[in-house]
């Protein structure tokens, strides 16, 4: 093999490995891009997230939509957790407020953390969060019971949207998940979650 | 060796007094229902707490299917017959698709057949040159092109009818996959939950904890397909599910229903299911999620509106459209049954 | 098998600092190889062996399969090394089983033979090189997929949660691969695919640094022979969807072992992301399996037709285009996973392009074959056969890529029934017909025609048996991954288990008819299939001597393709 096919071999090789790399990287890439592609159009049912300062400038349309409220614990977390309200009709672009309530069954101090989705899936994108429980950990010690508000609302242009024109009562959906468990005291050393169960 | 995610199903019973409270009911209240006394062996325990707590609020004997419908046939080679809006037109697609499929094979093996009688080496000993044909080429280009435009127009509104959000006021039901059982809340009626497992086969190892012997009640289904406690649903109205699971991904698929939706962990998926007539429609876990991924059957059971109030007002918590609950005594004797009712068994046996 | 033959020589004496055809010692040869031909040879043999184990791993399935009831599976859960397995671990013996088979026959049985066996064999050969671009990473790649193969193997025997062995499905979905599979069993068989992978993309580099920069003075792109073609696009679809996978199973691995949550809800993670990098990745995969097949047929066809291919470009452009669309089409796969109705519609759409050029494909065989002169040699029997089942697989195809439809078929055996036509009878047909074909080119000896042909029918009727049926059965509505069924199934389950044994009868007649060849098989001639053969592979002794090409074959203007 002469010399100058065995370097011309080496660019192709190195332009294809690079490709490959560069593949590889957005394999990786995709965890934070997918999470932006979801919040950005609401792919998967996820929410938006407002501030005040934009929430502020949303009009009243009123119309009204139903709004339904699911809340779950993963399998094992010993926490009592359901919406105070099943149901809530909401006139579209007004702020509205939602209760959940959650009840620590246990002995001991643990920290949750809550995923959520929207369905109908279409309605996510215009469905806003201005301040939520989901957006923090929510730590409760043995037996401690709280009551977690989510200010939300609708944003009027769902009315223009052909996709959504036949969804009546969009669902907001929680899970519960454990983040870490401790003894008594808050603050403990996290135990494996899995050691919740038994 | 406490492999910690296996036990959950423990710590959920224990967790969870008003759940286990619901399952206990729902198991004991077939026998309860069914007035014959001769309740199974396995059955004694549910049986002796239906009995105390005998109410007038409702009533409920399960309904037997009909064979063949609802269930896969014996040698069947179609799809199954359809009780649903949805289910009759994806049926009509299918059938038309079956056409479109079969008369394009028929049409591969006649050239085929034809290429090998005229074109072998002894009916044509010198072979053609030809390699090209530019219309040819265009012409089996843009036939395939109109043929998928054909069937891309009815699939595609197939797709738009099944999403179609349900409406404001459908009554809705909340299904969670469990390894290895589904368990069904009603927030609608007054959020009681019913916990259903596969009935044990004869001869086999217990599932779960599987209460009876599947053909112990004039009313079981098919052996792996029939369960303790079905999803009681009023036929003909729209129901909005909602599905999700509380481990790994199940998928709530009901054949005869034209309905598969799967169950993520930390989501909810969502679908509007019609049912067209009464029955009783069977379908079964349809995504790998472990070692008893086949023992976690569905069992729908349609009833008019009249029959499933009174189904919901046999259990605790039970009410329809803020009607007055049953009388809270009626769930006082339950308490004793909720260890073994509880589907923990796995759990229990993994959990040391 | 080119051990047994070096009387052959194309070439004795082109440069001096050579020996006459010399061969390196017995283990330099074998394993520090770095001759394309040798490596082939050992994929193929490789593959052979690991088909042979995934297809013990199908029979033990089948048998367990061919009535309701478990029968068999605490037998086969002891041999994974339970004592005395609870009916848990019974039941996961089902779930390695299922996984094994999957993966063994995707990653080391399928595109080891088809791409590092007969492309590596033949690749260089058409193109009119001495050997791949860089040998000895050629050998890397072999040995990565080995190691792989060893590691999954291991796998079966470490506990994997419920039982031992890793019982994740192969498509390894979060959170039941997760946080649902402790035990270090997915580990090991996640470490495999990292294996089988890194070997699949050093060797697609290679392929596609051989095929750009090695072809012969006048082997223009648009005179490639068509299977080369095949292995080149292949070869950009192992490149860009591999690394896609290794990124998703990595992230996996650290979700298992290091508290990531990449893919589990509790901390923000989603597992439906999982599944779509896995898709990404697994739908061009099924096109890494079957598209150096379509190559194989096409060159099959074409010289037991005596007719160049009918449409060289379309066919050529055909295959790209089949590339190109399946990086955009994954979500076919995950149509019951709770994707917006939109997503569904756009998806369902993507994917029925793909019938264009598939359709393309069929039809030019079709046309490569009108008007020839049709010799019906081993062969050419199996590319026939080929194209027929490949059709049937295909329009199931068609009835699955719609999102409506697909919702009472996802997850059933309708599903098993139609991949195991595109890939079972598929893409293991046309490995067949590839080795009727070339393997006295390879061996130098002749195989029994008879042989190959009692080979074809009993296989063919065999594989129909298995999977036809499995239509039935998910039209009723049986889902996949069921070690155990309702009674209304077991009619056509038991068909099909009687099926699996014709099938493997078949695979015994192939193996007499190997023993045949090397015993008693006639010394293959250069050109052996006579006038439609035409690739450079024929102008070369049988087998090719150990160096090929040294004096570089000049492509003329009349070359066929």
């Amino acid at each position: 093999m002469s010399a100058g096919r065995a370097s011309s071999n080496r660019k192709v090789a190195l332009m294809a490995a690079s490709a490959a790399v560069a593949m590889l990287g957005l394999g990786f890439a995709s965890v934070p891009l997918y999470r932006i592609f979801c919040q950005v159009t609401g792919f998967g049912g996820t929410t938006q997230r407002v501030d005040e300062a934009r929430a502020a400038t949303v009009q009243d349309s009123g119309r009204t939509m139903s709004v339904r409220f699911d809340a779950n614990v993963e399998r094992g977390m010993p926490w009592e957790f359901k919406p105070l309200q099943r149901t809530d009709t909401v006139t579209i672009g007004g702020r509205d407020m939602a209760l959940f309530w959650a009840k620590n069954t246990s002995d001991k101090t643990i920290v949750g953390t809550a995923s959520f989705n929207v369905e109908p899936e279409q309605a996510a994108r215009y469905f806003n969060k201005v301040q939520c429980f989901c957006f923090t950990e929510q730590t409760l010690k043995p037996g401690e019971e709280v009551r977690m508000p989510v200010l939300y609302y609708i944003d009027p242009a769902i009315l223009n949207d052909v996709n959504n024109k036949d969804v009546e009562q969009i669902t907001l959906s929680y899970t519960f998940h454990v983040t870490s468990v401790s003894d008594g005291d808050a603050g403990g050393k996290a135990l494996d979650q899995a050691g919740t169960g038994g | 060796m406490t492999s910690g995610k296996t036990s959950f199903g423990l710590g959920r019973a224990v967790s969870s007094l008003a759940l286990s409270l619901a399952a206990a009911l729902t198991t004991a209240l077939p026998a309860f229902a069914q007035e014959a006394p001769a309740a199974p062996s396995a059955l004694a325990t549910g049986a002796a707490n239906g009995a105390a707590q005998a109410s007038g609020a409702g009533s409920y004997t399960p309904m037997a299917p009909t064979p063949g419908i609802g269930m896969p046939v014996d040698g069947g080679i179609g799809l199954q017959e359809q009780f649903s809006k949805v289910g009759e037109y994806g049926h009509a697609i299918h059938h038309g698709l079956l056409w479109v499929i079969g008369l394009i094979t028929l049409f591969v093996l006649l050239l085929l057949v034809i290429v090998a009688v005229r074109f072998n080496r002894r009916s044509n000993p010198i072979a053609s040159k030809t390699s090209h044909n530019t219309l040819l080429e265009v012409v089996w280009t843009l036939l395939p092109v109109l043929i998928l435009v054909g069937i891309a127009v009815p699939s595609i509104d197939l797709i738009a009818k099944q999403y179609k959000p349900a409406p404001k006021d459908a009554l809705t039901i909340k299904v969670t996959g469990n390894q290895w059982f589904w368990t069904y809340g009603y927030p609608d009626n007054g959020d009681f939950e019913v916990i259903s497992n596969m009935l044990n086969v004869p001869d086999a190892p217990v599932i779960n904890n599987g209460v009876r012997e599947v053909g112990s009640q004039p009313w079981d289904g098919p052996s792996q397909l029939e369960v303790d406690n079905r999803m009681v649903v009023p036929v003909g109205e729209p129901i909005r599910l909602q599905i999700t699971a509380a481990d790994v991904i199940h998928s709530f698929a009901i054949p005869s229903l034209w309905f598969k939706l799967d169950a993520v962990p930390g989501r909810i998926n969502e679908k509007v299911l019609v049912i067209e007539k009464p029955g009783v429609y069977y379908g079964q876990c349809s995504e790998l999620c472990g070692v008893k991924h086949a023992y976690m059957p569905i069992a729908i059971e349609a009833l008019p509106r009249d029959k499933y109030n009174a189904w919901v007002l046999t259990h605790a918590g039970g009410e329809i459209d803020g009607q007055d609950k049953p009388a809270p005594a009626t769930a006082a004797p339950v308490p004793t049954a909720d260890a073994s009712e509880a589907p923990v068994v796995d759990a229990t046996a993994e959990a040391e | 098998m080119a051990t047994t033959a070096d009387h052959f020589q194309a070439h004795p004496e082109d440069h001096s600092h050579h020996d006459h055809d010399h061969k390196p010692a017995f283990f330099a040869r074998w394993f520090m190889s770095t001759n394309h031909k040798d490596i082939g040879t050992m994929y193929l043999i490789f593959a052979i062996f690991a088909g042979i184990v995934g297809g013990l791993f199908s029979g033990m399935m089948r048998v367990e399969l061919a009535e309701p009831g478990i029968q068999y599976l605490d037998t086969f859960a002891t041999w994974f090394g339970a004592v005395n397995p609870d009916f848990n671990s019974t039941l996961h013996t089902w779930n390695v089983l299922i996984t094994a088979h999957g993966l063994i026959m995707v990653f080391f049985m399928v595109m080891p033979a088809i791409i590092g066996g007969f492309g590596n064999w033949f690749v260089p050969l058409m193109i009119g090189a001495p050997d791949m671009a860089f040998p000895r990473m050629n050998n890397v790649s072999f040995w990565l997929t080995f190691f792989g193969f060893i590691s999954l193997l291991f796998s079966a025997f470490v506990p994997g949660g419920t039982g031992n062995g890793a019982g994740t499905g192969w498509t390894v979905y979060a959170p039941l691969s997760t946080s649902g599979s402790p035990g270090p069993a997915v580990d090991f068989g996640i470490f495999a695919l990292h294996l089988a992978g890194a070997g699949s993309i050093t060797g697609a580099i290679n392929f596609i640094t051989t095929i750009l920069n090695m072809r012969a003075p006048g082997m223009t792109l648009h005179k490639m022979p068509l299977f080369v073609w095949s292995v080149l696009v292949t070869a950009f679809l192992l490149l860009l969807s591999l690394p896609v996978l290794a990124a998703a199973i990595t992230m996996l691995l650290t979700d298992r072992n290091f508290g990531t949550t990449f893919f589990d809800a509790s901390g923000g993670g989603d597992p439906v992301l999982y599944q779509h990098l896995f898709w990404f990745f697994g739908h061009p995969e099924v096109y890494i399996m079957i598209l150096p097949g379509f190559g194989i047929i096409s060159q099959i066809v074409s010289t037991f037709s005596k007719k160049p291919v009918f449409g060289y470009l379309g066919m050529a452009y055909a295959m790209v285009a089949i590339g190109v669309v399946g990086f955009i089409v994954w979500a076919h796969h995950m149509y019951a996973t709770g994707l917006s109705v939109n997503t569904k519609m756009y998806f369902t759409a993507a994917t029925m392009v793909i019938a264009v050029p598939t359709g393309v494909k069929i039809f030019s065989w079709i046309a490569t074959m009108w008007g020839g002169s049709i010799e019906f040699k081993s062969p050419m029997v199996w590319a026939i056969g080929f194209i027929f089942l490949f059709t049937v697989g295909g329009v199931t195809g068609v009835v699955l890529a719609n999102g409506g439809v697909d919702d009472v078929l996802h997850d059933t055996y309708y599903v098993v029934a139609h991949f195991h036509y595109v890939l079972s009878l598929g893409a293991v047909t046309a490995l067949f017909a590839g080795f009727y074909y070339w393997f006295p080119k390879m061996s130098g000896r002749m195989h029994s025609e008879f042989l190959s042909h009692v080979h074809f029918w009993v296989f063919f009727v065999g594989v129909n048996m298995i999977f036809f049926p499995m239509h039935f059965l998910g039209l009723q509505g049986m889902p996949r991954r069921y070690p155990d069924y309702a009674d209304a199934y077991t009619q056509w389950n038991h068909v099909a288990t009687i099926g699996y044994m014709v099938m493997a009868a078949s695979l015994v007649v192939w193996f007499i008819n190997i023993i045949y060849a090397f015993t008693a098989g006639k010394r293959a001639a250069d050109n052996y299939w006579g006038e439609g053969a035409t690739t450079l592979e024929w102008t070369l002794s049988s087998p090719p001597p150990f160096h090929q090409f040294e004096t570089l074959p000049v492509i003329g203007e009349t070359a066929h393709h």
